[in-house]
């Protein structure tokens, strides 16, 4: 086989047994990989009705078969299990180095089950691989985590995705940290790892991952360089302002969620902006492996010194959602997130719950006593609340559940701005209607980047789009989105080289590098398929189409106050329909047997 | 006059993030803003995104697009992120 290895390893904690398992070409032609492997390995073995946080629940960490390569971007993960957040599947994607290196070992996968009885870590070199204590490490920041763990085992190739406190106190929104501050972010995968007492992964691998027709793949990898290089985005805005350069063309067309999503714009958006950042902070970009394009910021501040982030999301959960505008807070509160290994998108989303509660006298100052009141634009709020929730202390231990829970619990669930639990990114949907369809129909929730349609609604790729259009045109488009997305991560691949990069591209490497004939049809399907195979878990997990596939109140019924937008909520019931039918789905949001028979998925209904 | 507010990239160009100049449509104003700063064509070449009032003129009559008193224009070279 090509690309990938064809076997995986499966370390079960509770026995300390570990196993190597082995697949065929023909269920990577099905499943290609990563994200792809990972729901059918869950479908397979895994009943969807499992507790999250039990050692039922299984822990997927996957490369895709272009990672390791010299693919541009080659050097994605995904972390795929049931979310305790939503309680559905998640597909938590990485950068950095570690998804690579796990190839350079020999290893398609890692399947975690079970429990360890005290924190462990796994340490795998090539075909070696241990379970060792991590007694000494439970309670450590991701920083010192990286550090104990490498002086331990003295190599300087070592890559590492760690929790922080905040995944071992089972915060619902903790995240996997991989290479300091790269996040397999949301959905609450840190807490599953966190469950598990599963400390750390660290790998070193010594192999080369093995392409079909090496001097092919080497052409058609130069040529996709060049494209993403010609580029003016991937080859000119992000690696010069980063993904922040969003900020200022999000707030102008009047999506930029602030206050809690109560308004889409923003009057100190350009002080948080790309180009703010890159005047007043940025040192130099920070690429991921076999990254041409190379987005990620290395910021220096007088408080934390040399830091890595935040990301365009970050600086708006952080920040214009909580009504902040002070750039350097954002920007130590988006560090601390690293080190305590939090999703920054639910992390801010959750504290923008807790500062509408408290503007509408829910939360009462009695309740918080000396610790900061939630008002909107104190600073203070992210520094101490951030600490306390990943340690669950005093009132963090109520912001710990995540905004949904935490609204819930005062009776208004409606402040909180999230789709199946997972509190949503920086795009009000009052401005992007298609994006809306997008969250509301999402496998893991409130998420932006598994069907991006700000692309067509906001900037114009491939094509541009009315925003405010919710034609047949627009739900198909969503769903190719949607397909190519599940195709891209299960490749191995950054989304971001969609700026650049086709359908037919993605067919070209594959294709070169596996040794197949597949056409850009059949890549799309296993895309289909893997879109499929996670509605069908999460619908076995118990998911309610009628309830679940929907959008908070505020954008169905308050329209947007303000700017280009104002007027305009989303018009989901319009669209929810026509997604379902022109999905092949039931009435009623649900996988027929046809469909799930022509994906060749019959057997998991 | 319209309030012209330039991002990113063309903020170097022009030196200042808000110009205000007088014109009658969209295309009119770009022709102003091209004699005006060298390096601004050039910069717009492979694309551009160009809000009146926060609407994105693909949507409106494009260049043709006309401008009245206090307008607000936004331009943005091509870029993207997520």
């Amino acid at each position: 086989m090509y690309g990938n290895w064809g076997r995986f390893l499966r370390v079960n904690l509770s026995t300390g047994e570990v196993k190597v398992e082995e697949y065929d070409e023909e269920l990577a032609k099905k499943w290609l990989g990563s994200r792809g492997l990972a729901i059918y390995l869950l479908l397979k073995e895994m009943d969807p009705k499992v507790d999250p946080l039990s050692p039922e629940n299984k822990l997927i960490i996957a490369p895709g078969p272009l990672s390791g390569t010299s693919a541009p971007t080659g050097g994605r993960y995904n972390v795929v299990t049931k979310s305790p957040a939503t309680g559905f599947i998640t597909m938590s994607n990485s950068g950095g180095y570690f998804g690579a290196e796990l190839k350079f070992a020999g290893w398609d996968a890692i399947v975690v089950e079970g429990k360890a009885e005290k924190p462990v870590y796994i340490y795998v070199k090539d075909d070696d691989v241990e379970i060792r204590d991590a007694s000494h490490i439970w309670g450590k920041l991701v920083s010192e985590t990286e550090e104990t763990i490498r002086k331990e085992i003295g190599s300087k190739r070592l890559r590492i995705a760690s929790i922080g406190p905040a995944g071992e106190n089972l915060v619902k929104f903790a995240a996997v940290m991989n290479d300091g501050h790269r996040a397999a972010g949301r959905a609450g995968v840190g807490a599953v790892m966190g469950s598990k007492n599963l400390k750390a992964i660290a790998v070193e691998g010594s192999k080369t991952v093995p392409v079909a027709d090496k001097q092919k793949f080497m052409l058609t990898v130069r040529e996709k360089i060049n494209k993403l290089r010609n580029d003016p985005v991937a080859g000119g805005g992000l690696p010069k302002f980063g993904t922040a350069v969003l900020v200022n063309i999000i707030n102008e067309n009047g999506l930029y969620p602030t206050r809690n999503f109560q308004t889409g714009v923003y009057e100190h958006a350009y002080e948080q902006s790309g180009e703010a950042m890159a005047a007043k902070y940025l040192i130099r970009n920070q690429p991921c492996y076999a990254c041409p394009i190379g987005c990620g910021r290395v910021n220096k501040l007088p408080t934390v010194g040399v830091t890595e982030g935040p990301e365009y999301e970050s600086t708006w959960a952080l920040g214009a959602n909580l009504g902040i505008n002070d750039l350097a807070s954002i920007i130590e509160a988006n560090h601390m997130c690293d080190e305590l290994g939090l999703d920054t998108i639910s992390t801010g989303g959750t504290l923008a719950t807790a500062m509408e509660l408290y503007e509408k006298g829910f939360i009462k100052d009695e309740e918080l006593g000396d610790a900061p009141p939630f008002r909107w634009g104190n600073t203070e709020v992210l520094h101490y609340y951030i600490d306390k929730l990943a340690r669950r202390e005093g009132f963090g231990d109520k912001l710990a559940e995540g905004g949904y829970r935490l609204a819930e619990s005062y009776g208004h669930p409606e402040y909180s701005m999230s789709v199946k639990k997972l509190e949503l990114p920086a795009y009000d949907p009052r401005g992007a209607e298609g994006h809306g369809l997008g969250y509301a129909t999402n496998n893991r929730g409130g998420c932006h980047i598994k069907n991006y349609m700000i692309s067509p609604e906001i900037l114009g790729y491939p094509y541009k789009m009315d925003p405010h259009d919710v034609s047949d045109d627009k739900v198909k488009m969503l769903i190719l989105f949607q397909d190519l997305s599940a195709l891209i991560d299960a490749a191995g691949l950054c989304l971001f080289t969609t700026f650049g990069l086709g359908a037919d591209d993605y067919r070209d490497m594959l294709n070169a590098a596996l040794g197949w004939d597949l056409s850009t049809e059949d890549y799309l399907k296993i895309g289909e398929r893997i879109w499929n195979a996670e509605r069908i878990f999460n619908l076995k997990a118990g998911l309610d189409p009628e309830r679940d596939d929907s959008l908070p109140k505020r954008f169905l019924e308050e329209p947007m106050p303000e700017g280009p937008n104002k007027g305009h909520v989303v018009r989901l019931k319009e669209m929810l329909p026509r997604y379902y039918k022109l999905r092949g789905w039931t009435e009623d949001g649900r996988v027929p047997k046809e469909k799930a028979e022509e994906l060749g998925i019959g057997e998991f209904l | 006059m319209v309030k012209v507010k330039v991002f990113a990239t063309l903020i170097e160009i022009t030196g200042r993030r808000i110009l205000e100049v007088p014109a009658g449509n969209v295309g009119e104003l770009l022709e102003k803003l091209y004699a005006t700063y060298p390096g601004f064509k050039e910069e717009l070449e492979k694309g551009f995104m160009i809000l009146v009032n926060g609407k994105n003129i693909e949507h409106l009559q494009g260049l043709q697009t006309p401008l009245e008193e206090n307008d607000v224009v936004s331009i943005f070279p091509p870029a993207g992120g997520g």
